[in-house]
């Protein structure tokens, strides 16, 4: 296990924070550590209720969610990579 | 003894080219310090100054005019006007004094370049009285903002902040250092008088000028009024050169430059100004918002220069225009959020008259940029003010080294624009500062925004209170709070106050 910084990028809110994470969480995990320096500070959560998935950013949204067991090292996430933490349909 | 008229003798003064007998051209004017265009000195020697005028005018001009701005701020010494002052608009002066103060001091530099490197003898004869202009101009905003140190510490930043590692410091250095200190004296001159005093000095020097006065700061306005007469002179060095530019091949390069320095400025000084304009200064003070400022100084006045010249809008024009209206208040919601930062206190200032405001000049800010002062007012009104500061860091924009934001709520365009450049990750706040990095990587790649020192042991330990020493907060003063400790929040709850103002929260 190691620690690793991402760039979160929460559906609606204004910024893009650096995120901790060792390698060996799971992309649930990676979520939880998204969303607790933004949500209750200065952003909400985006839909209460609804599950919040991972995917690398790309320029159109759309691309496939990591699996939520996923770990980080398995997803191959680098130093700084950008990832989105958004509402799923699923 | 008669003396001579000005027009009777100027251009033969000035005009001090010679043909080297002991050295080469090139080692009298490398071409990489003086002009890497290549453009004949005859072309240079046609460099008419747009304004002329002798030492010793300018010596009894420039007396007068300081002697006017001393004479003012010792009036209001004597009436104790900053020790009664609006908390806010005392750290809209901290925020200036600390950003611009030593700034004039390398304008002085970029003046002493061009006074030195360009092969046009008019242009050295007016980059020497701009280097004046510079010179003067530090010591008059050193001067003024030391009085007030024994008032407030955090008006010691105006001589510290250029030499801390402060974020908003190094920010400010990073796009001068681009701008004016590390380029040929032609490209200097165009992304500095052009690009920078004759596209944007206007909005800080004049735009607060105006706020200054209604605030009943005489001192202040009067200074910057001053100054920025003197801004609107030497800026005129750039014209002439992007003529000769333009006339000899060069308009590529000469639209590039103004391109580049426009927007690295323009990122600088939307929240240096953007940000005391629409949020600190009082409801009832203000002269026009920010927005309403950059359209007539630099939508109108500024494009039009631009076509005059025979160059065109910069590229990103439509992206410029969006950033008017959003980049500010991103950042004046996270330089309050992240406020132990800062080495001004900002204040939040968003009670519902506010709002309302800001809904009528930048329609949609209550679904947007107020949704993330929503989360903090509800914070501070349910008793846990402390959760309205931010934890964490946000992401830094490895060019412009500024919080990467944008809008947020269900428009969300908050992303960074990511790059990878010899296997290192570089993160943009927008496709602008992520094209100015690939136009020359090798002069931004080895440079660490404040979020790369954290990891790669610069900072150490990686904890908030060593983040905040290293910047110099509670160092070289205390760091930032609420300018009026929250005691806006209190609008909220007179009656009819309409506590939330976004659709669907």
């Amino acid at each position: 296990m190691s620690s690793l910084a991402v760039i979160g990028r929460l559906e609606k809110d204004a910024h893009t924070r650096i995120i901790d994470v060792d390698t060996d969480f799971t992309m649930d995990q990676v979520v939880e550590a998204c969303l607790a320096p933004a949500v209750g500070y200065q952003a909400r959560h985006p839909k209460p209720g609804a599950m919040l998935r991972v995917r690398p950013t790309t320029d159109t949204d759309d691309a496939d969610p990591f699996p939520r067991s996923m770990t980080v090292a398995e997803a191959r996430l680098r130093h700084f990579q950008q990832i989105d933490i958004y509402v799923s349909d699923d | 003894m008669p003396l001579l008229e000005r027009s009777a003798w100027y251009d033969i003064a000035r005009d001090t080219n010679w043909t080297p007998k002991y050295v080469e051209v090139d080692e009298l004017f490398p071409p990489d310090q003086s002009d890497p265009y290549g453009i004949p000195v005859a072309e240079w020697e046609t460099f008419d100054e747009p304004y002329k005028v002798s030492y010793r005018e300018y010596v009894s001009v420039q007396r007068e005019k300081d002697a006017g701005a001393y004479s003012v701020k010792a009036a209001l010494a004597r009436s104790s006007y900053y020790e009664d002052a609006d908390p806010a608009y005392l750290s809209m002066l901290k925020l200036h004094y600390g950003a611009i103060a030593l700034s004039e001091y390398a304008a002085c530099q970029s003046d002493a370049r061009m006074t030195r490197f360009s092969k046009a003898p008019g242009m050295r004869n007016m980059a020497t009285f701009g280097m004046l202009d510079e010179l003067r101009h530090g010591q008059i905003q050193l001067y003024f903002p030391h009085q007030l140190v024994s008032l407030d510490r955090q008006f010691d930043w105006a001589h510290q902040a250029h030499h801390s590692k402060n974020w908003a410091a190094i920010a400010g250095r990073h796009a001068l250092d681009d701008v004016m200190m590390t380029r040929d004296a032609v490209t200097t001159s165009v992304m500095l008088n052009f690009a920078f005093e004759t596209g944007l000095t206007n909005i800080q020097m004049i735009g607060l000028s105006a706020d200054a006065a209604n605030m009943g700061d005489f001192t202040f306005s009067n200074l910057i009024t001053s100054i920025q007469s003197d801004e609107a002179r030497h800026a005129q060095i750039g014209t002439p050169v992007l003529e000769i530019m333009v006339r000899n091949g060069r308009k590529a390069e000469a639209q590039q430059a103004v391109d580049i320095a426009f927007w690295r400025i323009h990122r600088i000084f939307a929240i240096l100004t953007g940000i005391p304009m629409d949020y600190w200064i009082p409801l009832e003070k203000r002269d026009r918002s920010f927005k309403e400022y950059m359209t007539e100084f630099v939508g109108e006045q500024f494009e039009r220069q631009l076509l005059d010249l025979g160059l065109e809008r910069p590229w990103y024009w439509d992206i410029f225009l969006e950033d008017v209206e959003t980049h500010h208040h991103c950042q004046a919601a996270a330089t309050w959020a992240w406020r132990n930062t800062l080495w001004w206190n900002p204040t939040g200032n968003v009670g519902p008259r506010e709002r309302a405001w800001l809904e009528e000049k930048y329609p949609g800010w209550n679904d947007t940029f107020g949704m993330y002062w929503d989360v903090m007012i509800e914070n501070i009104r349910a008793g846990h003010p402390e959760k309205s500061e931010a934890v964490g860091m946000p992401a830094m924009c490895n060019m412009c080294q500024i919080p990467i934001s944008n809008k947020g709520g269900t428009v969300w365009q908050a992303r960074a624009y990511q790059l990878e450049y010899e296997g290192r990750l570089y993160s943009f706040c927008s496709t602008v500062c992520k094209w100015i990095f690939e136009l020359e990587p090798s002069r931004y790649k080895t440079f660490n925004t404040i979020a790369d020192r954290m990891y790669n042991g610069e900072i150490s330990p990686n904890t908030p209170e060593s983040i905040l020493q290293y910047m110099g907060s509670g160092v070289i003063s205390q760091g930032g709070r609420d300018a009026h400790d929250l005691a806006w929040v209190r609008a909220y709850d007179e009656p009819g106050a309409t506590p939330r103002l976004v659709a669907g929260s």
